[in-house]
């Protein structure tokens, strides 16, 4: 019997859990896991309310040895920075959430703009800066903002406002064993200084993209305030890096270092921004003696194995392929892990030159082992042009696109879509998307989005489609569907009284009728009071 | 199919025997208590001989010498001994027929003795909604024989959970069916209307057992009439009610309240070069097939299914199909089950591995996928959607790397476990034996490549031999492949 079985369309929630939603657009980055979460999850007080006036832990609760020193010294180079923001409901995407308020701190730079993380910032609506002391308030704008390093720059404001506030130059010389000051505010103003030690600095994950960049891990008591975003760390009073996780067990956070914080002011400094470069490669290690033997490379030397080169990068362009070996990159001997030799951080992975110590247009001359000799190449490094992945790994400042057909409610897939499903997306999401996210390198160059059936809003023209979800369209019309666009220019041509959607799951096939869905349309606006029906720009 | 909730019966450890009883008139002579000694297969270490275990369950004896059974009371058994009512001696029985689509089972006893004194049962139909009947067997609670009693609750399709991918008609009944009860009958005025075979636990419903009615008895019966067991024949395609009206007009079905749509059709099955997606079915053997792919059948309404689940292998089912705008007849001959049987769960059977240097290749299935801790996404969606996204046309078997038994010639291989071989030595591998003979190539090295971005597994052909011997004997490897 088997599918044969009239069950019929594949049953499911037509829309995600609502809770789950909101948990999401307030734990951005919840999904890497390995037990680091962000700071905000121990607060979720300071998300969704403003802080009470005197809530701050008194500073002998700490141990003796490392007592955070609450002190009059100089004013900190530190401003307030209160945050309403709003995400947009990407199951529902006419919906707006709730609107919640954030506090963080920001660093004032010597030429008076301010740094924060770019969580801090995402989907914002106001941006307000309050001076710690004197709690006297200006509207702020943000100036540049980079989601995957985690960082955003907000404009200077008037010259008065920072008036007593010396701004601070970033630290050049911080490196493991290092002690250094994490500043957190009481409610009061008065700075909390928290000695901490750097333990390690390696690559590692960022909170919205599988892409990595450097990272300070420290070792340091923290204690959860209210000003959870951006909590900055110092060493002789110069910017060593902003902390974006807190584990509290553990009693470790990971920081935007100071390099990664230095490239990207260079980047905004460039119009356009410029951003952090890609090679477009993925590697292995040559560790194993085999792989070595195999591939000819010589006993003693490094180098690193490309598993994946992306159509359209750099790497591409510049002649690698899967298979070569790389040996030295800008002149940089690459050894058996990827690793280059840092003359301040010691070996560190090959991504941070090339995302981060190297600016976007530089040229990149690698030197690559390819059937047993050495091979020159060269190639200009540029960042990755994140509109054309198939599915984005994030989606902040602009609404969802969608389409909605005589009840059928169309979208694209994004990581920031699987998201909805709350922290455990990837177990919890359709998992022939979560699939299709995952391997997104592995379809076709010309994949273009993946368009699918995100709802169904029943009515007299969506009769029998009402269990319909999550089933990728192929064709509409005839057309191929390669994004909302194509579909919607389907749509608005169509071939006869009817409207063919061919789809890529069962049931294969949704006729819907022209002229009823012209009607539904108008009754849905009208009924669900929708703004509009299409949101295609990305936008508002 | 959503068989989650659903747990059969499953059969007891009872060490005792019962004691002798007189022979009552009734079921009572014809019942039969059976204990099997069962091992089951380990596919998280293929080698291994399995688990062993025992359990009892209950049977009857039917005409020709024969007792009948659930297949889930005989599933992977070594030793089955069968006791009647008011014998004390345990028989030596063996599975004659078995059919694991349905549940159901036939024994042989060694000696023809056993059958002395028994009286065959005999079946009867469908019994009526809310009509009383009593099921007989050997339930947790006591050794001897149990008869309980209640209504028939529902009569519907429904699916059975002893291979998880098959669904056929079922009754529901709220006598209390317990574990021990499989494979005993179920009674109604003298004949058996049913045997028992699942039902729910009881922290999820209460007073819900199912019974296997007697179409599929006979059904079972009449299959085995040419001494093999040919399965439940299937159309493999895909059908989807049609109940929107833009959707029928489409497609040219003028009737409002007729024809199905066919989703998909899968290559290897009745169907393949037949039907097409987007065919509308009209009607099966003379049979309209309303827009919710119910028919009338025997002045029932019930599943076009039902037509298809009476038929045996080599049956021919003529079909009404509107196909681009023009009516058509179509002829099926029904000549293969459903094709993707590594969706079911499958017994009697070894698992299918081939080992190379600690590398083990195992062909996904659903029992190698429960025998994993952890599957990834890319092995959970080439299972859940290797029919509906058709990935058996590029895989007609996924090849798991699935163990990596640790030793110097494989410990720079471990991060590589759980992938999806896509080639070995260049030869792309789509069956367990393609990995076999794909090893047998000639060459310095064999280079393992997997599916997605990851560097190719290199393994040195001249310490391969002794590696493997290594090996063998650190982990009590006592063969190498299972083909």
């Amino acid at each position: 019997m088997h599918l044969s079985s009239p069950s019929f369309f594949r049953g499911r929630g037509r829309w995600p859990q609502r809770a789950a939603a909101l948990i999401v657009a307030l734990l951005l980055s919840a999904s890497l896991g390995q037990g680091m979460e962000t700071l905000r999850q121990y607060l979720p007080t300071a998300e969704a309310t403003p802080a009470p006036a005197d809530q701050t832990t008194p500073a002998t609760e700490a141990s003796p040895a490392m007592a955070p020193e609450a002190g009059n010294g100089p004013l900190p180079p530190v401003v307030r920075v209160n945050v309403a923001s709003q995400s947009y409901n990407f199951s529902q995407p006419w919906r707006k959430n709730p609107p919640v308020l954030r506090q963080g701190l920001g660093v004032v730079l010597t030429d008076g703009r301010i740094l924060v993380t770019a969580e801090l910032v995402n989907n914002h609506t106001y941006v307000e800066l309050e001076k710690p002391e004197t709690a006297l308030k200006a509207a702020a704008q943000v100036e540049a903002v980079d989601y995957d390093a985690n960082l955003a720059l907000l404009a200077a404001p008037a010259a008065d406002f920072l008036q007593s506030i010396n701004g601070a130059r970033l630290d050049e010389t911080a490196a493991v064993g290092d002690r250094v000051e994490i500043l957190q505010l009481e409610s009061n103003g008065t700075p909390v200084r928290t000695p901490a030690t750097i333990t390690t600095i390696e690559v590692g994950a960022y909170p919205v993209d599988e892409n990595a960049f450097l990272v300070f891990k420290l070792s340091a008591p923290l204690q959860s305030r209210e000003n959870s975003f951006t909590v900055p760390v110092f060493k002789n009073d110069r910017l060593v890096g902003l902390v974006m996780r807190y584990d509290p067990r553990s009693q470790t956070a990971d920081a935007v270092p100071s390099p990664v914080i230095q490239h990207f002011l260079d980047a905004a400094a460039r119009d356009p921004y410029a951003g952090f470069p890609r090679a477009g490669l993925t590697f292995s290690d040559t560790r194993d003696p085999q792989l070595r033997r195999f591939a000819r490379l010589p006993n003693g030397t490094g180098g690193a194995y490309i598993t994946k080169v992306q159509p359209g990068s750099p790497a591409e362009t510049a002649g690698l392929k899967v298979g070569d070996v790389l040996l030295r990159v800008d002149g940089k001997t690459i050894d058996q892990d990827g690793n280059y030799e840092d003359p301040r951080f010691g070996k560190i992975s090959l991504a941070h030159y090339v995302s981060t110590v190297m600016q976007a247009g530089q040229k990149l001359p690698v030197v690559v082992w390819r059937d047993g000799a050495e091979v020159q190449l060269e190639g200009t490094v540029a960042p990755r042009d994140r509109s054309s992945m198939v599915s984005e790994p994030y989606i902040f400042d602009a609404p969802p696109k969608f389409v909605i057909v005589g009840g059928l409610v169309f979208s694209e897939l994004s990581r920031q879509y699987l998201r909805e499903w709350g922290p455990n997306w990837p177990r919890e999401a359709p998992l022939h998307l979560v699939y299709h996210d995952r391997y997104q390198s592995e379809l076709p160059a010309d994949r273009g989005k993946i368009v699918f059936i995100s709802g169904v809003l029943p009515g007299p023209n969506t009769v029998g489609y009402e269990n319909l979800s999550y089933e990728v369209v192929e064709e509409v019309n005839g057309r191929p569907i390669r994004s909302l666009a194509d579909l919607a220019a389907a749509v608005d041509n169509p071939t006869g009284p009817f409207h063919r959607i061919k789809l890529a799951e069962d049931p294969g096939l949704v006729v819907l009728d022209v002229e009823g869905s012209k009607t539904e349309e108008e009754r849905i606006q009208r009924d669900y009071r929708l703004p509009s029906l299409r949101q295609l720009d990305g936008a508002e | 199919m959503p068989t989650a909730a659903l747990l059969t019966l499953s059969l007891l450890l009872v060490a005792l025997f019962p004691t002798a009883a007189q022979a009552s008139p009734g079921p009572a002579a014809s019942m039969v208590r059976i204990s099997t000694t069962a091992q089951q297969p380990d596919y998280s270490v293929p080698w291994n001989p399995g688990n062993v275990g025992s359990g009892v369950g209950a049977g009857f004896v039917i005409d020709g010498k024969r007792i009948m059974t659930n297949a889930h009371v005989v599933s992977n058994a070594t030793f089955i001994t069968v006791v009647k009512e008011g014998d004390p001696t345990p028989w030596e029985a063996r599975v004659l027929h078995v059919a694991h689509d349905c549940d159901l089972a036939i024994l042989e006893v060694y000696d023809e003795r056993f059958f002395e004194g028994t009286k065959p049962l005999q079946f009867g139909g469908i019994p009526a909604l809310e009509s009383t009947v009593s099921a007989y067997g050997y339930p947790i609670g006591g050794n001897r024989l149990s008869v309980t009693t209640g209504v028939v609750s529902r009569i519907d399709f429904q699916p059975y959970s002893h291979s998880e991918v098959d669904s056929h008609l079922a009754i529901q009944i709220d006598a209390a069916i317990n574990p021990g009860n499989s494979g005993g009958p179920v009674m109604q005025d003298g004949k058996v209307v049913g045997v028992a075979f699942q039902g729910f636990s009881g922290a999820v419903a209460q007073n819900v057992g199912y019974m296997i009615p007697t179409p599929v008895v006979r059904r079972f019966l009449k299959d085995v009439e040419d001494g093999t067991y040919d399965r439940y024949m299937d159309i493999a395609a895909t059908y989807f009610p049609m109940l929107n009206p833009a959707q029928r007009a489409a497609l040219g079905v003028e009737e409002a309240d007729t024809g199905v749509l066919i989703g998909s059709v899968f290559d290897s099955g009745s169907s393949a070069g037949k039907l097409q997606p987007g065919d509308v079915i009209l009607s099966v053997d003379g049979l309209k097939v309303y827009a919710d792919g119910k028919i009338d059948l025997d002045g029932e309404r019930t599943e076009m299914a039902e037509v298809f689940e009476r038929k045996f292998k080599g049956d021919q089912v003529k079909l009404e199909v509107m196909r681009g705008g023009s009516k058509q007849n179509i002829t099926l001959e029904l000549d293969r089950p459903w094709p993707f049987e590594m969706q079911a769960r499958s017994y009697d059977k070894r698992p299918r591995f081939v080992l190379v240097g600690g590398l083990l290749f195992q062909p996904l299935s659903r029992d190698f996928l429960d025998s994993q801790k952890d599957v990834d996404t890319r092995l959970r969606y080439f299972f859940d959607y290797y029919v509906t996204d058709h990935l058996y046309r590029e895989y007609p078997e996924v090849i798991v790397l699935s163990e990596i038994l640790k030793d110097p010639v494989n410990t720079y291989v471990a991060p590589f476990k759980g992938g999806i071989v896509e080639k070995i030595n260049g030869q792309r591998i789509r069956s367990l034996q393609d990995v076999a003979t794909a090893f047998g190539q000639p060459g310095e090295f064999h280079v393992i490549e997997l599916l997605g971005e990851g560097r190719p597994i290199v393994l040195e052909r001249s310490v391969l031999a002794e590696a493997g011997e290594r090996i063998r004997q650190r982990y009590g490897v006592t063969t190498e492949q299972n083909l």
